[in-house]
């Protein structure tokens, strides 16, 4: 008869999995067994296993720890082996499966896979990651305020490039030491095929920004689009790198996303003093090739601008008789 | 060898003269002359101190509003007390204020009709000696001898120019011509240059205004007096002629009053500024003090042109919004005075389409005095590839009628050759 004996981790990982014919089949610590298990804790001779002809038959050798059922107290003693059985023998777990124990149906392969697959091109990664290094060392080249020279941009931009390495090199380091498949390649083409899409919002939102008047309330629109990004990001990030469900990867997904964000925002909020003399005003300012709205005209600004006036006013009365009180 | 010694004879002679002068005023008026402290309720020392001097038989006291300016706006803080010639203190009462000019009004009760200062009925003659009298330092009353060299001309509220050493402590002490009537009045707060004095017309006219009635509650008329101050500025400045001046390519507005000041600057010494630009500030030379922490009443107007060849319309607008994202207010403020600023900003034309702006108007509301307003604006440019131009003003405490008019002039006046 043919038994397939798993032997599994405390979180239900499968560590090894191994098939054996006969009718008898010995586990434990001295190499004479079927199945070798190291664990300190499991006897020499500590479990054996039979065929009756009808069932298998699992009892225990008169081991030192004992061999339980599941996880439970039930020591396993003449059990009848039913397929799926999980026996705990020293720290180690082991199931035992019949030849004929069903299996999940098969996952077809998603366009969304192949969409994935195609971030671990050789060309889509070194593509993206020329993209994003030309995006940094141009954006450092329109910070300086002098003559720049080649090294002067170049700099900046391979250390951004090999600082925003880190994060998808972590990701597949977490998921290698959680016994999954790390999937580095995927990651980092992942990683800053976003990150080129993170840029993009920077520059929809300058020209938003730009265009749009204080009237229009565009400000919590576009601010929210980078958050939408990153989370993106992550849920793919755990998609790559992890085994679990899809309410458990939204979930991760969004805590990295609140962790990141609400990070940022908190910093800022504890740096903010208790009462700001200067003003906090849009400044987004871009070439005329890039204003597309219309101007108004100063008596329209002015009239929009009055209701500033009477907008701090209220403001100074609130104030007032809040420190009244 | 003679006519040197007759000379140097003669300048010591002068010399001795105006000392001996001043000894005599000094003996004859230090019963009227007092040093006028702000008591700290809870330490019970002393917070500040300046000068004050009677001007009635029946114990009232002129002196600068800076001295006494905790007291008026924290009057459950402090107490004012006046220290006389002989060391006696005494506790005084806040009667009035002028805080445009800086001068405020105190009173003593007395017992018996005392004597005091008469202020003078016409302006002192340029050349004229004066004799500044005060307590510097704490170390006792002084008098300094001077010169009056008439009204500071770029002033928008009078200033007698003093040539004489007037210390800070001198603040709120008199100014008195040979006759010993009163014709100014010592002012050294950071505002103003030591100096400077105020000169006796505006007392005088404190003065006529609290015999007829005394004022109600200081607050009201500090109020009053900074709405009608603003009022007067800002009309005056919208009255005048706006002159329109070249700054580059660009047209920029120089209003033309005495009391608005203009300075220039540029890159062109340096060929190497990847971004040449030329600057044009033009601002009102004094403020208003309120207290140690809260300054209004100056306006200020900022022209600044841009261009470039060397690099291209992205990174000079790039560079453009750096060296504009951080605009502030000129006067110094504290949570207590003021809101923070709410701004509201749009593309716009003036009518003359001679040029696109970014528009941003900031603006911030007195919490005493809800009538007055900070204003910041900024104007800038957003219609040509490689050149910019900045227009900015701020205004300090000014009307939201006054402050809008003010605006739309000023936007309407800003274009491209």
């Amino acid at each position: 008869m043919e038994l397939i004996i798993e032997e599994i981790s405390k979180g239900d990982k499968l560590l090894s999995r191994q098939k054996y014919h006969g009718h008898s089949l010995s586990i434990g610590r001295a190499y004479t067994n079927d199945v070798i298990v190291t664990d300190p804790h499991v006897c020499p001779e500590h479990l054996a296993l039979r065929y009756d002809g009808n069932n298998w038959i699992a009892s225990d050798c008169g081991s030192l720890n004992g061999s339980f059922l599941g996880n439970g107290k039930e020591e396993v003693n003449e059990h009848v082996v039913q397929s799926g059985d999980v026996i705990t023998i020293g720290n180690s777990t082991l199931r035992i499966v019949f030849p004929d124990h069903p299996v999940a149906p098969s996952v077809p392969f998603s366009a969304f896979e192949t969409l994935i697959n195609l971030a671990r091109n050789p060309l889509v990664i070194g593509l993206a990651i020329c993209l994003f290094a030309l995006a940094s060392a141009w954006l450092a080249y329109l910070d300086k305020g002098k003559e720049v020279n080649f090294t002067l941009i170049l700099i900046p931009a391979i250390g951004m490039t090999l600082m925003f390495s880190v994060w998808p090199a972590l990701v597949a380091l977490v998921s290698h030491l959680t016994k999954n498949d790390a999937r580095v390649m995927h990651q980092i083409g992942i990683c800053f095929v976003f990150y080129l899409l993170l840029l993009g919002t920077d520059a929809i939102q300058a020209l938003t920004l730009f265009n749009s008047s204080s009237n229009w309330p565009v400000k919590w629109i576009i601010g929210v689009l980078p958050v939408g990004i990153a989370f993106c990001l992550f849920w793919l990030n755990c998609y790559i790198g992890f085994h679990m469900t899809d309410k458990r990867r939204a979930i991760t997904a969004a805590c990295i996303t609140a962790l990141f964000f609400g990070g940022t925002a908190l910093m800022q909020i504890s740096k903010q003093p208790d009462f700001n003399p200067r003003p906090q005003y849009n400044a987004t300012i871009l070439p005329p090739s890039y204003l597309i709205a219309s101007s108004n005209d100063v008596e329209g600004f002015i009239d929009d601008a009055s209701k500033l006036f009477d907008k701090t006013r209220e403001m100074s009365k609130k104030e007032q008789e809040k420190s009244e009180h | 060898m003679k006519a040197v010694f007759a000379i140097v004879l003669s300048v010591f002679c002068t010399l001795s003269w105006a000392e001996e002068q001043a000894g005599a005023i000094f003996k004859q008026w230090a019963p009227s002359l007092y040093q006028i402290r702000l008591i700290d309720n809870v330490s019970g020392e002393k917070s500040s101190i300046g000068s004050g001097f009677q001007i009635t038989a029946d114990g009232l006291i002129a002196t600068n509003y800076h001295v006494i300016s905790g007291f008026a706006q924290a009057p459950q803080k402090y107490k004012i007390q006046y220290l006389d010639h002989q060391g006696n203190k005494g506790e005084l009462s806040l009667e009035s204020v002028d805080v445009i000019n800086d001068l405020a009004l105190v009173k003593r009760s007395i017992d018996s009709e005392m004597s005091f200062f008469t202020i003078a009925d016409d302006a002192p003659i340029k050349g004229e000696e004066l004799f500044s009298l005060g307590n510097p330092h704490d170390l006792g009353m002084i008098v300094v001898p001077g010169t009056y060299n008439g009204l500071k001309k770029e002033t928008f509220n009078d200033k007698i120019h003093f040539t004489g050493s007037v210390n800070s402590g001198m603040s709120g002490g008199p100014v008195v011509n040979k006759a010993a009537q009163v014709v100014g009045i010592n002012v050294a707060t950071s505002g103003n240059q030591i100096g400077f004095l105020v000169p006796h017309d505006k007392l005088a006219k404190l003065f006529a205004k609290y015999k007829k009635a005394k004022p109600e509650s200081i607050e009201a008329q500090m109020a009053e007096q900074l709405m009608a101050n603003q009022e007067k500025l800002i009309g005056t400045l919208l009255k005048s002629e706006w002159q329109a001046k070249e700054l580059g390519p660009a047209i920029i507005p120089t209003v033309d009053v005495p009391f608005i000041r203009c300075w220039g600057d540029s890159n062109a010494d340096k060929p190497e500024a990847l971004i040449f630009t030329a600057m044009a500030t033009c601002s009102l030379d004094e403020d208003t003090f309120i207290d140690n922490q809260f300054f209004t009443g100056m306006i200020e107007m900022q022209f600044q042109y841009m261009e470039t060849e060397k690099v291209s319309d992205l990174k000079f607008y790039h560079l453009y919004q750096r060296q504009i994202s951080h605009a502030s207010a000129g006067n110094k403020v504290s949570k207590e005075d003021v809101t923070e600023f709410k701004c509201h900003h749009d593309i716009v034309a003036p009518s003359s389409q001679g040029i696109n702006n970014k528009s941003i108007l900031c603006t911030r509301n007195y919490k005493k005095f809800p009538e007055l307003y900070d204003v910041l604006y900024l104007g800038l440019s957003v219609d040509k590839d490689t050149q910019s131009l900045i227009s900015h003003f701020t205004i300090a405490g000014v009307s939201k009628p006054m402050a809008l008019a003010f605006t739309e002039q000023f936007m309407e006046s800003v274009s491209w050759n």
